[in-house]
């Protein structure tokens, strides 16, 4: 592989995608008027989406920074990971949490181990390293994350108009906002594993900071779980380090990944801990609830950490670890556990009626989907875990900034609240609904990437059987979602509510940008997929025309992505032509009246007719289902484990 | 041609609605008689859809009073053009034998206009199969004076 | 390229055509059975031409765009079909129409189309895995998803996917609107919730859920004669007994409930398909 020397441009965007958002932070936290924080938070967002984008051209690199000052990286990062840790420390002693001071403590010791009695500074370590993976990763990080923040200004300044707050908390609000994406491109870009560790252990600081930003005794409380779940992750990601080091003297990420030394032991003990740490990151079961509970966090902070970027680290940690382990028993369980979360957040999914929770459910079933795909390590199934990354994030902040505003609007997050939305806030709705196709129907992405995932599951009975299942519960939720916020008395004139500008842009551009790359897909493998695969896996597919096919299966995006243009330009003719149709009342049996769902009861009093949704709570309701999933999770971890020794 | 095939189509494909007002079910199981093997008017592509939305032909038997009057209106309108009403039996065709009760308004037809009367007491199934067959030449012969009532708001005052 | 137009206008033709016979034969069938004469073979396609003559009255403009986008996806899957395309993307398309028909009932407030489409929903859960399960049960078999590949195997495929096959005609019951599963909606001369998710559908717009779900039989009934593909008479067989066996289920047996229909299909469409794909692995 072409490898570019470390080039000044190379530097210079690395630069801006990690140091620039810590200043931005720093300088956000200072300025006191808001209006100024706005631009800064802006021109940072610009600069982020900027830099990202010419950092495909410069993509791949690898690059050493020169030591600063005399001190080199590594000696500083140590001093921050051991000041981040102290912190950490701090917050368990002020929330009197024994847990994350024991975690904290844990870490410490093993850390200060390490330092002191196995590190011998190398010099010859490349610290950060670009490959296309890594691009998408900062790609999604820079644009998605830069919305996020756009749409956060106007939000938080209405959020906060609701709650009365007499002094503005967005100075914190922006500052951890703008480290968290500072720290999320300096852990994808990372290729020391040490300096990985330590930007994972700053977006766990940032998720708690995040999520207890209301102050409220709600958020404290999730807060607090958060960071003491995240924080076992962490601390089996420095036993783990701690392990890798000992057996292979290194802690290049890359030269782990091709290191020859696979079979039972400390080596793969080590990987086997660190998927387990990623999974902790990404939500999985049992440790699902710190997500939960991370949704009474305002929505931005949702969007962000808790569905496109932090919760992705999981994932791309063991997609990259993915080579590393293919054809161990380890890769086999993790295939198993992601199926098996695919399945029973779906199913959990099914029995919610709160919008948030839905979305968070949604998200660990995704990702578990994800996970599968790494663990079946077949060329395509690498590839369908890569679009999944690609696309999910983008459409599940859209559904979390479209939750976001129609909370503001009706102040509440159930669905039955939402229902008939479309007359209130018809905008809104269809974005909310268009981001529901996106996640359920092809020719978009999520479903190329699943059924790309299907194709590769096929010959693992468990995975398959567990993907088929999920995937048909996938469908019943989504829909169901759907089809209540359009319910509707007759829609005359589409008429456009009000949102502030930057809303209407971060909406606009997620859902555009989630087509378009849909429709795109094929160039997408070809340049950012394959570029990724060829070091460990022969690229799969071949794109002619747009349409992507191997020996046995065809997927024609390009087509199937006109001739659905198509049929969308005919159900809107259609649409229009049925606006001259004559209005009737939907069938109440004959005792309708003039308004809609009204009829005439006994004594001829006027009666509202309700509906409510199936959430079928009786077979998927939380309490029940989650206390056995929880079990089922736990053997199967027990098993990767274990197995591995 | 094209106005040749709608034609022999409604002809052929007469969906109805069956409608009690207030009736003693004689006339409506003799209508429900037409549907079993014996009459089988589903050789006529006849078939018994309870929604107005999709219906052509209103049979309405029994007699109008002052409460379910609105609910015949409504599902009169309700049903899209073109549509045929038959009244079937006394009752529906001037209030039968309870014409002179203080709560009867009378026949059908003082609340929607009636294209077939199917007298009886209660009404054969001949006769109702009748009654049908010929509404059905009506209903194949309403054209574009049907359209006209389109764009007036489906519930009237009373 | 020309005969890509060709399989393109054949799929798209034959559909609403072979659909309507398939159904104007079933009500022959149905009513035979029920000691009648029943209506003439061409009866549905004068139902289609009546309704769309009908006045056009809708109860909101989303229903239109959800009936179109139905049509549009079952005879793009269909057409697919024709073209030889892959199979688990033809389930997938499909399963697009089935969704936009459930959101369009739900835009509706009255409690049949909603509880209709509630319904509807619970019929797709039941039935997608176990289609995917036997599309992976072909594709163990044979090698490949693409239609081309299983049309041209060499051996039937009902001989080595027996219970596939089975779990194939649990999913045609369900999605023909057939009793025991026919609860959101059911087939013509028979109501269910008055008529479930339809009920506010009429005129052009209740014609095109028909036309939509011919394309629908017609795919499904393709899928069956995938089974015997290995020549003309074994199709044909194929699919006439498997549609007599589910009109004659259908006749026999009672309208049931949706916690039934869950744990049943469920239950026996996963333990067969199980059975056979675990054969198909170890051979």
């Amino acid at each position: 592989m072409h490898m570019v020397e470390a080039m000044p441009t190379v530097e210079l965007i690395s630069t801006l995608l990690i140091i620039l958002p810590f200043l931005a932070a720093i300088a956000c936290y200072l300025i006191r008027g808001s209006g100024i924080r706005s631009i800064v938070v802006l021109t940072t967002g610009g600069v982020l989406i900027t830099s990202a984008v010419l950092l495909i051209a410069l993509t791949p690199f690898s690059l050493s920074p020169q030591p600063f000052r005399g001190v080199s990286i590594h000696v500083m990062v140590q001093t921050l990971d051991f000041l981040l840790l102290l912190i950490v420390m701090y917050f368990g002693f002020k929330n009197r949490h024994n847990a994350i001071k024991g975690l904290a403590f844990f870490q410490i010791i093993f850390l200060l181990y390490f330092e002191f009695f196995l590190f011998k500074d190398k010099q010859d370590t490349s610290t950060l390293y670009c490959d296309h993976l890594t691009l998408v990763m900062v790609l999604i990080v820079s644009i998605v994350g830069a919305l996020i923040c756009f749409q956060a200004i106007p939000y938080m300044k209405s959020h906060e108009e609701h709650l009365r707050l007499k002094k503005t908390r967005q100075d914190r609000f922006f500052f951890v906002m703008m480290l968290f994406l500072g720290a999320m491109n300096g852990l994808v870009l990372s290729n020391d594993m040490l300096i990985f560790y330590f930007f994972f252990e700053l977006t766990t600081l940032c998720s708690f900071l995040l999520i207890a930003h209301d102050g409220t005794k709600q958020a404290l409380k999730s807060a607090v779980r958060a960071l003491w779940m995240n924080s076992l992750g962490g601390a089996a990601f420095i036993v783990a380090l701690v392990g890798i080091y000992r057996e292979t003297g290194t802690l290049e990420l890359q030269r782990i990944i091709l290191s020859g030394d696979i079979g039972a032991g400390v080596f793969l003990l080590s990987l086997a801990l660190l998927c387990f740490a990623a999974f902790i990151k990404s939500a999985q079961f049992p440790f699902q609830s710190w997500l939960l509970g991370a949704m009474v966090a305002p929505t931005p902070v949702s969007a962000l950490l808790h569905s496109s970027t932090m919760v992705n680290v999981g994932v791309y940690l063991v997609l990259r670890l993915a080579p590393a382990i293919n054809g161990t028993f380890l890769s086999q369980c993790v295939a198993l556990f992601g199926a098996f979360t695919f399945l029973s957040a779906a199913a959990l999914a099914v029995g919610q009626s709160n919008g948030k929770k839905v979305l968070a459910y949604s998200t660990i079933s995704n990702l578990g989907l994800i996970f599968a795909c790494a663990g079946l390590n077949t060329p395509e199934s690498i590839v369908a875990g890569m679009l999944l990354l690609v696309f999910h994030p983008i459409i599940k902040a859209l559904l979390f900034l479209c939750v976001g505003a129609i909370e503001q609007h009706i102040a509440s997050r159930d669905i039955e609240d939402m229902r008939g939305l479309y007359a209130d806030m018809p905008l809104t709705a269809l974005m909310t609904v268009m981001g529901v196709i996106m996640m359920i129907m092809p020719p978009f992405g999520i479903l190329l990437g699943k059924w790309m995932a299907i194709e590769a599951a096929a010959r693992n009975l468990y995975v398959i059987i567990m993907v088929a299942l999920g995937s048909a519960l996938t469908v019943m939720y989504w829909a169901r979602w759907a089809g209540t916020l359009m319910s509707d008395p007759f829609a005359g004139r589409f008429k456009p509510e009000r949102q502030p500008f930057l809303t209407w842009e971060a909406l606009g551009s997620l859902c555009a940008g989630a087509g378009l790359l849909s429709t795109a897909a094929p160039w997408l493998y070809t340049h950012m997929i394959v570029p990724t695969l060829s070091r460990a896996y022969p690229p799969p597919y071949t794109t002619q025309n747009g349409i992507l096919e191997n020996p046995y299966g065809v997927f024609a995006v390009f087509p199937l992505s006109l001739v659905a243009a198509l049929g969308f330009v005919v159900a809107i003719w259609a649409v229009k032509k049925a606006a001259r149709a004559r209005v009737v009342r939907p069938y109440l049996s004959g005792v309708q009246t003039a308004e809609s769902g009204v009829f005439t009861g006994p004594m001829n009093q006027l009666v509202k007719a309700e509906a409510r949704n199936y959430y079928l709570s009786s077979i998927f309701g939380e309490k029940k289902l989650t206390t056995w999933i929880n079990l089922g999770a736990g053997v199967l971890l027990t098993l990767m484990v274990g197995g591995t020794l | 041609m094209i106005k040749w095939l709608i034609q022999k189509s409604r002809i052929k494909s007469p969906w109805l609605l069956h409608y009690d007002c207030s009736s003693c079910n004689g006339c409506d199981i003799e209508i429900l008689a037409c549907l079993t093997p014996v009459y089988d008017i589903e050789r006529f592509g006849i078939i018994n859809v309870g929604n107005p939305m999709h219906a052509d032909i209103l049979l309405v038997t029994g007699t109008v009073n002052h409460r379910n009057k609105k609910v015949l209106l409504n599902l009169f309108d309700q049903m899209p053009d073109p549509k045929v009403v038959a009244a079937i039996g006394s009752c529906a065709l001037s209030g039968g034998i309870f014409r002179q009760a203080y709560n009867v308004v009378g026949g059908v037809d003082k609340v929607i206009p009636v294209d077939v009367y199917v007298p009886g007491c209660p009404a054969k199934p001949e006769a109702i199969i009748d009654g049908v067959v010929l509404g059905l030449q009506k209903f194949s012969q309403k054209r574009e004076e049907e359209k006209s009532r389109a764009g007036r708001s489906d519930l009237r005052q009373f | 390229m020309i005969d890509s137009a060709v399989f393109i206008l054949i799929g798209l033709a034959v559909g609403p055509l072979l659909g309507g016979l398939v159904s104007g034969l079933d009500r022959i069938l149905t009513a035979r059975l029920q000691s009648r004469i029943g209506p003439p073979l061409w009866q549905p396609f004068y139902d289609v031409i009546k309704l769309w003559s009908k006045e056009k009255t809708a109860v909101n403009v989303w229903q239109a765009f959800c009936v179109y986008c139905y049509v549009a996806a079952t005879s793009i899957a269909l057409v697919l079909f024709f073209l030889r395309s892959d199979l688990l993307l033809i389930l997938f398309i499909q399963a697009v129409g089935a969704v936009f028909l459930a959101v369009g009932a739900l835009s509706s407030t009255s409690p049949f189309s909603q509880v209709g489409a509630h319904r509807e929903l619970l019929q797709i859960l039941s039935y997608e895995p176990l289609l995917i399960l036997v599309t992976i049960g072909v594709f163990l078999e044979t090698g490949s998803f693409k239609i081309e590949r299983i049309y041209n195997w060499n051996e039937p495929l009902l001989m080595k996917l027996p219970f596939l096959f089975v779990v194939l005609g649990y999913t045609l019951l369900i999605k023909l609107r057939k009793s025991p599963f026919d609860l959101s909606t059911s087939h013509h001369a028979h109501q269910e919730l008055v008529k479930g998710l339809l009920t506010d559908y009429s005129g052009s717009f209740l014609a095109l859920t028909e036309i939509g779900h011919w394309y629908e039989v017609v795919l499904l009934l393709g899928l069956c004669s995938l089974f015997w593909a290995t020549n003309w008479i074994g199709m044909i067989v194929i699919v006439v007994m498997t549609y007599l066996i589910e009109v004659l289920i259908d006749n026999v047996s009672a309208r049931l409930n949706w916690r039934w229909m869950l744990g049943y299909v469920w239950a026996m469409g996963l333990t067969l398909s199980m059975v056979n794909l675990i054969w198909l692995y170890t051979s």
